[in-house]
């Protein structure tokens, strides 16, 4: 914890150190890592030399599991046992399942989770958070064994046009995974990141990434290590896999299979994709699938595909006009995804924007390796530009109102991180109680948007009605994820709020999960915090003894800064002793003293950012 | 030891004015955030990560209410003389009503034809109006005394057309769905 350790921009503190740090691409066909060694990001390899994991898990028995391409070697074999496409449950409830094609009804069941749970054929039952955890524990296992230590920190990719519940449910995988997130980063973005830092362009940038799973499509302004984004929109439900069941489909049709016949599906899914990327190089193609022989020309193809990628087109459209941008106003557009590689999607793109887009860096690698920059900047390790990157927000947040509506707090492409309150009060004589809905969406009705959360703030002095003023502050941080806060202001009397998360993970429910998989090591865990908590207690008292020494005279009264140095002795003492939570409590007590300090000294540090400019200019 | 927050325009270095350099002021606001922002201090401790998302939040929303002429007359207005203009008010002036119920009809009119074309130009003729009115507001605020009553009328002026304009794209978007 360092408190008051304020370096400047792009300087590690501990600048001898090189701490690592991974990217990594999580995603819905294909997952991905990548790191910066010598200066250089690139993705990392397996013995066999294979940069790409499948997204793919085969739960072998309660002991065992599979990921990658062994998983995926086994999907044919043994469908029952194998969980693929899970980014696509993610942050999900049963409710959405009907969009979501890649999984039977019967195999899904209600998990404590509020996601569905996925029930294999050797009756083990995975929720998505556990399944994503094991994809990523495997790409960080590779990530540890080739640099040759633990990793500090990570950057996780997520589609921009993720909501809130999908973003928390991808951070509670990490977490579950044992790993610590430095930053969920959107796609589009990292992919600007990795081609602007490669190529020094800048200009209006749109980012067009089609993945398995999700479309997303950003607007970018790249000046002078910016990376701005001005707008970003998508479908987090359309994606290369729709192009491969639309072709399954056609197959399904020639060989009339019955529609029950869920391993032909598979089949068809799985020559589906073959016929694709046959199509990428050839004209024509011969097809045998089940009792069906023939053949498909990329023209035939390209016709059942067309109208997905006419989809992803009135996407860009929307998202640019929200950007404020106008088509020739765009200076280049980057291709990213494993399925951009389909010729009819490129020439559709170039048409649309009037340029030729680019696909210079692997469109299956770039999102990792911008990723990797990211998370080797926010670790700490020194970088050479001020690189700083300024995302939105995708989706509107709102909340209910009478009647099922849904208003707008924080409208859809606001500048993150970003706060805004809004009041309300009650409507009956003595009220005590409200139910706040928390939403995200673009639709008018509530029942159009997803569903976040529902609070209750309770405690709320009996008073006539209208008169209680209930204050509703949405807090979006960094990573795009939302805290709400309810206060009633005219008592000055803060009331209770239970939160009920509708999808996603209770830190307890985290805590459990954590415990039961290191229960055997207790000893060692309380060992540990005592180490770690001792460590951070140091941390701080030199921090803010630094800090003090710099200008705790200048920006404190007397009163001040004793407040703060007693309660620095007091720490002293603690941290001598071995109980963590003693410890633990005298660092609060410190980071309270000094939280108003910490505060002037970071707005000194922000205002001298300005005036220190202007002097450069001159 | 001054604990009171700067307002929107110090933080900035402005002084307060009605006129703000947008291209200065989008250039200022990312030196601030090379400072401020939460990735600057991802090797803080809690606190200060804390405090950096509290301190970029605020320059987010400063800069909201600088770059948007009806917020940045509002916050002018509330700072300067303790006037707040964001709640609803009436105009008395027949002829703006007049003209306000015929614009609401005509984009009604043009959202039941979903005729996206004659739409965009709507939003051109409505776009024009709002610089004029824009003007009109900005010499208000040159005077030495500002006219209150006048600057209250012209910013909710301003408000309505800004209002129509985002009706015409909400409009917009259900044509385009």
């Amino acid at each position: 914890m360092a408190l008051l350790q304020i370096s400047e921009p792009g300087q590690s503190t501990e600048p001898h150190k090189h701490k690592l740090a991974a990217g990594i691409d999580l995603g819905t066909t294909n997952s991905l890592i990548a790191t910066v060694r010598s200066g250089k990001a690139e993705t990392l390899a397996d013995a066999d030399g294979k940069h790409t994991v499948p997204s793919v898990v085969h739960y072998v028995d309660s002991e065992t599991i599979e990921v990658g391409h062994k998983a995926k070697q086994q999907q044919s074999i043994e469908p029952g046992n194998v969980i693929s496409s899970i980014k696509r449950l993610m942050g999900r409830g049963l409710a959405d399942m009907d969009k979501i094609k890649e999984f039977s009804a019967n195999q899904l069941v209600e998990s404590d989770t509020g996601m569905p749970g996925v029930v294999l054929e050797n009756g083990i039952e995975k929720n998505p958070v556990e399944v994503s955890s094991d994809i990523l524990r495997v790409l960080a296992d590779r990530a540890e064994e080739t640099l040759g230590g633990e990793l500090g920190g990570i950057v996780i990719t997520v589609p921009a046009y993720f909501d809130e519940a999908q973003r928390q449910a991808t951070k509670d995988a990490a977490q579950l995974a044992g790993l610590k997130v430095l930053r969920l980063l959107n796609e589009p973005t990292a992919a600007a990141v990795a081609y602007g830092l490669d190529t020094g362009s800048e200009g209006i940038h749109a980012i067009y990434d089609l993945g398995g799973g999700t479309f997303d499509i950003s607007i970018l302004r790249l000046q002078k290590g910016v990376f701005e984004v001005l707008a970003t929109g998508g479908d987090s439900a359309l994606g290369g896999d729709d192009f491969d069941r639309a072709i399954a489909q056609y197959l399904v049709e020639q060989a009339n299979v019955d529609s029950g016949d869920r391993r032909a599906h598979q089949l068809a899914m799985i020559k589906a994709r073959d016929i694709k990327e046959a199509l990428t190089d050839t004209d024509t193609v011969e097809v045998n699938f089940l009792e069906w022989n023939g053949q498909m020309s990329r023209d035939q193809v390209e016709e059942i595909i067309a109208p997905i990628v006419d989809k992803t087109l009135l996407s860009c459209r929307r998202t640019l006009k929200d950007a404020g941008v106008k088509v020739d106003e765009v200076d280049k557009v980057v291709m990213v995804g494993g399925s951009t590689r389909v010729p009819l999607v490129r020439e559709k793109v170039e048409k649309h924007f009037k340029v030729p887009p680019l696909t210079d860096i692997d469109p299956d690698k770039v999102v990792a390796i911008g990723a990797a920059i990211q998370a080797n900047v926010l670790i700490g390790n020194k970088s050479d530009d001020d690189m700083l990157l300024l995302d939105v927000i995708p989706l509107s947040l709102g909340v209910e109102t009478m009647g099922g509506l849904a208003e707008k707090i924080i409208p859809r492409n606001t500048p993150i991180p970003i706060a805004k309150a809004q009041e309300f009060t009650t409507f009956k004589d003595g009220q005590t109680a409200m139910a706040i809905h928390v939403v995200q969406g673009e639709r008018e009705l509530v029942e159009d948007c997803r569903s976040l959360a529902r609070f209750e703030l309770r405690g709320i002095p009996p008073m006539v009605a209208g008169a209680a003023r209930i204050k509703v502050t949405y807090q979006v941080d960094a990573d795009g994820l939302l805290q709400v806060l309810a206060e009633e202001t005219t008592s000055g009397v803060k009331a209770d709020i239970t939160v009920k998360p509708s999808y996603g993970l209770s830190d307890d429910q985290i805590t459990n999960m954590l415990q039961s998989s290191f229960s055997h090591a207790e000893g060692d865990m309380e060992a540990r915090m005592l180490r770690e908590q001792k460590v951070e207690a140091a941390r701080v008292i030199e921090a803010v003894t630094a800090a003090l020494n710099e200008n705790g005279k200048e920006l404190l009264t007397e009163q001040e800064y004793a407040a703060i140095q007693s309660s620095l002795e007091q720490l002293n003492q603690t941290s001598q002793g071995d109980s963590v939570e003693a410890i633990e409590k005298a660092i609060e007590i410190v980071e309270k003293n000094s939280n108003e300090f910490a505060s002037r000294r970071m707005d000194a540090s922000i205002a001298k950012a300005l005036v220190g400019h202007e002097v450069d200019e001159i | 030891m001054a604990n009171a927050q700067r307002n929107y325009f110090e933080l900035f270095g402005l002084e307060p004015n009605f006129f703000v350099d947008q291209k200065d002021l989008s250039s200022k606001l990312k030196r601030l955030l090379q400072s401020a922002h939460p990735d600057r201090h991802a090797q803080g401790g809690s606190q200060q990560q804390m405090l950096a998302m509290q301190k970029t939040t605020r320059l987010n929303d400063a800069f909201a209410v600088l770059k948007h002429p009806v917020k940045r007359a509002q916050y002018l207005l509330q700072i300067e003389k303790d006037i707040d203009t964001t709640k609803d008010h009436t105009v008395n002036d027949p002829e703006f009503l007049m003209q306000q119920l015929e614009l609401r009809e005509e984009l009604d009119n043009l959202t039941q034809q979903k005729d996206a074309s004659a739409l965009m130009d709507f939003a051109d003729k409505i776009e024009m109006m709002a610089e004029e009115q824009e003007t009109a507001l900005g010499e208000l605020f040159k005077q030495d005394d500002w006219d209150l009553e006048a600057l209250k009328v012209s910013i909710y002026k301003l408000q309505f057309l800004h209002k129509t304009l985002h009706d015409i794209e909400l409009a917009e978007d259900k044509i385009l769905d």
